[in-house]
């Protein structure tokens, strides 16, 4: 990345302020999925209505950042790797906001589940261990952003092909359990959507690395295949 | 520092202001005695001379007796010699002012040209006419005559017309020139079609302030010889004289006077009565002057209106 | 000077080759090498200075008019593969072939005709009904016809700045040049006038090629297919526009077109 500083000192300012306001909001959806997958793992469904509530937080800063994204676009018409950083973030915003929807829908069914008193069935902690997983490849995605470091997101994109496997195979395991019995269907569908939640997340995260890829190098690798 | 009151403020313009007025006064009554010395020369011409102006003054000749003299062949051979020297100062001028800024290149040699075309506007006019005598009377044999005026007035004003086409293609802005070159045209076509026309007003006002200025140029014209008492006008072409029909050009061989040696003449007389003559002549050199100059700032602005970039 | 490869490269009208130029003592444009695609607008840009206009005018001769201007190397032009700069070929020859719109819009003190005509005139051409076909071709593929056709006789310095700029173009069209300079043709333009300049410049790059400079980034970058970075009579690169504004290889020209300190 360019480090030299602007001839306009005001347009450095726009754009660090742009970099901070994503960094302070990916810390934030990183903080709603933790939260989220504690709920669930740990039972503790009072957390379930903060979680709900901060995902309005989320939103706001989609909507801060989108628009100084527009006002810096209106006002310095950026170019090259300004113009990558600034094209790069609305779509990691994008990205951002979608994890911050699947942080609130594994809250909500964290709730459904413990609710319903069921968890002795599917042990908790596989899914735990995914979704550690696939928020330490959001952290690290996160990291690569702020340092716009190809290397650590070419390992979350590598990453993310572990978390679906893994995903598929707690899949396979709730099949059998509602193939052996029937009446845990009603909590094992619950969590095949948090686990589909949690797999969603990987992918976003996978997504935010390739946008710091495209912003520090130009390169655009999305949907590139087995040679990216 | 710190800042100024509005006091402070105001009595720094008022004394501003005050060194303004005193300028201006200054620069207006420098103005009024130059226009008043103008003014009080001509008024006085004219109120000593204004007995003899008439249209009898313009259709006379000199006479010995100062109430029946004239200024017919004075006027003329004004004209005449004027026609001439611009005839011959006009080209050779522009010719060379145009070569000098559009085709010569610049080195030492352009250089020195240039030096020595400004010092020759500083020649006294003398000088000149001892030259013409050397060349043109005795060398190439024109005589006394309007032909060698002409010729030697010519010269004395090719400065002025060098320069002054200089300078009003030098106003011309480069722009103009490599947007002609830039189509491909040639260094004579950009002159031709270009250059000169948009000089045209400059030249033509160089040249009518160098006539102005040898309409009343006495010295060199009294050096070759012209100081003669002349009661006859030149041969108006392809007319009969008393040696037969006149050619095109006889007129230019012809002995002639001009105005300021008619006046000169009037006023190395003992009689008085021809100093009212003088005047009169005096007064009618002036006018011609004017209308000259008025003539040029006329032409200046009649041509300039349609060139602007 | 990097070059971004490219599969398909479009034919050559110009290329420079190892290009110098001295204003006397002071070389104003160090080794340069570039191409010059045919039918194509190619943008140079870069600070003050950094003889973008000089290379531009070299395209021209202009140089020539001016004593003590001397260039090394090359620039060849195609198809025929002459070399403009050699000292055999006639100045007035290439500017025949290579047509100039300059900085501040010059049209000459004369009818909006004559201004248009003055170009076949100097090729000697003079009947009227030629002329009166050429110059209402060249008006026409200047996008000014409309606003002109029924004044042809007024005087061209009367049209307003964006008209005379349109003018001027009409005046280089009129030769069929196979090569058009633009010597930052809107620097002294309104954004409207300048916005018809620019639509028109895409419109000519159907028949001609086209070679800009130009202070404006963002016209460079809206207007040319192929843009050339400039710095202190360097050439440091050249690439397709698009690569050059979103990913350029050069931390310089990054950070010239970003708008940084370097």
């Amino acid at each position: 990345m360019n480090e030299s500083v602007h001839l306009s000192k005001q347009f450095d300012e726009d754009l660090t302020g742009l970099r901070t306001h994503v960094l302070e909001m990916g810390g934030l959806v990183e903080a709603q999925a933790r939260a989220a997958i504690h709920a669930y793992a740990s039972g503790d469904t009072a957390a379930v209505k903060d979680i709900v509530e901060n995902d309005y937080r989320v939103n706001g800063f989609e909507k801060i950042i989108d628009e100084e994204t527009i006002h810096v676009v209106a006002k310095r018409q950026p170019t090259a790797s300004d113009l990558r950083l600034v094209m790069g973030i609305t779509k990691i915003v994008t990205d951002l906001e979608r994890i911050g929807d699947e942080a609130k829908k594994i809250a909500k069914g964290a709730r459904r589940v413990h609710e319903h008193g069921q968890l002795t069935l599917p042990r908790a902690t596989d899914v735990r261990h995914v979704a550690d997983e696939a928020i330490a490849m959001l952290h690290q995605a996160l990291d690569s952003f702020a340092r716009l470091d190809v290397v650590k997101a070419a390992e979350v994109i590598h990453a993310d092909t572990k978390v679906d496997t893994e995903f598929k195979a707690l899949v396979r395991q709730l099949i059998t359990y509602m193939m052996e019995d029937p009446r845990t269907i009603t909590t094992a569908i619950d969590i095949v959507w948090i686990c589909r939640s949690v797999e969603r997340i990987g992918d976003h995260a996978k997504n935010v690395a390739e946008h710091v890829i495209y912003i520090a190098e130009g390169r655009d690798i999305r949907h590139a295949g087995k040679e990216a | 520092m710190k800042a100024l009151t509005t006091e402070q403020i105001r009595s720094v313009i008022a004394r501003g202001k005050l060194k303004d007025s005193i300028f201006q006064a200054v620069g207006i009554f420098c103005l009024v005695v130059g226009l008043l010395v103008i003014l009080l020369l001509v008024g006085d011409m004219l109120l000593r001379g204004i007995d003899r102006l008439s249209l009898d003054f313009f259709t006379n000749f000199a006479s010995r007796r100062a109430a029946q003299s004239g200024i017919l062949s004075a006027w003329v051979g004004t004209i005449l010699v004027m026609f001439v020297t611009a005839l011959a100062a006009v080209p050779l001028g522009v010719a060379a002012g145009i070569y000098l800024e559009e085709y010569a290149r610049r080195n030492w040699v352009t250089e020195i040209i240039e030096i020595n075309i400004t010092n020759l506007a500083a020649v006294p006019s003398i000088v000149y006419g001892l030259l013409s005598l050397g060349i043109f009377v005795y060398a190439f044999g024109f005589g006394q005559s309007i032909l060698s005026a002409g010729l030697t007035l010519a010269l004395l004003i090719l400065p002025i017309v060098i320069v002054s086409t200089r300078e009003a293609i030098r106003a011309i802005p480069a722009m103009i020139r490599e947007g002609s070159m830039a189509v491909g045209a040639t260094r004579w076509q950009t002159c031709r079609y270009h250059i000169i026309p948009y000089a045209m007003p400059g030249i033509l006002t160089g040249v009518i302030i160098g006539l102005a200025r040898a309409i009343g140029e006495t010295a060199p014209i009294i050096t070759i010889g012209a100081l003669t008492f002349i009661a006859f006008l030149p041969p108006v072409p392809f007319s009969t004289t008393g040696e037969g029909t006149a050619g095109l050009f006889d007129w230019v061989m012809s002995p002639f006077t001009v105005m300021p040696i008619q006046i000169f003449n009037w006023t190395s007389r003992p009689d008085p009565a021809f100093e009212v003559n003088a005047a009169a002549a005096g007064f009618v050199l002036m006018a011609m002057v004017l209308s000259m100059n008025a003539l040029a700032i006329w032409l200046r602005y009649r041509l300039r209106k349609n060139i602007k970039w | 000077m990097q070059q971004i490869e490219n599969k398909e490269v479009p034919p050559l009208k110009a290329e420079a080759r190892s290009l110098n130029f001295f204003y006397s003592e002071v070389q104003a444009l160090k080794n340069i090498n570039m191409p010059i695609y045919d039918k194509k607008v190619t943008a140079l840009i870069g600070p003050s200075g950094c003889g973008k206009s000089t290379f531009l005018r070299s395209f021209n001769r202009m140089h020539d008019l001016y004593p003590g201007n001397r260039y090394e190397g090359e620039i060849r032009f195609f198809p025929d593969n002459t070399n403009l700069l050699s000292p055999e070929v006639d100045p007035i020859e290439v500017r025949m072939r290579v047509g100039m719109v300059f900085q501040k819009p010059n049209p000459f003190p004369k009818t909006i005709f004559e201004n248009v005509a003055y170009g076949l005139r100097v090729r000697g051409e003079k009947n009227r009904r030629v002329l009166d076909d050429k110059v209402e071709h060249a008006l026409k593929g200047a996008a000014i016809w409309n606003e002109v056709k029924d004044r042809l006789q007024d005087l061209a310095p009367n049209l307003s700045g964006g008209q005379q700029q349109r003018l001027c173009i009409a005046r280089a069209l009129a030769t069929d040049p196979e090569l058009l300079l633009f010597d930052e043709p809107t620097s002294a333009l309104d954004p409207i006038a300048t916005g018809a300049i620019e639509e028109l410049v895409h419109e000519l790059k159907q028949r001609v090629t086209i070679l800009i400079v130009t202070h404006n980034m963002q016209q460079a970058a809206r207007v040319s297919d192929y843009t050339a970075y400039m710095y202190l009579g360097e050439m440091i690169e050249f690439g397709k526009t698009d690569d050059i504004f979103i990913k350029p290889q050069d931390k310089r020209t990054e950070d010239y077109i970003t708008g940084r300190l370097s």
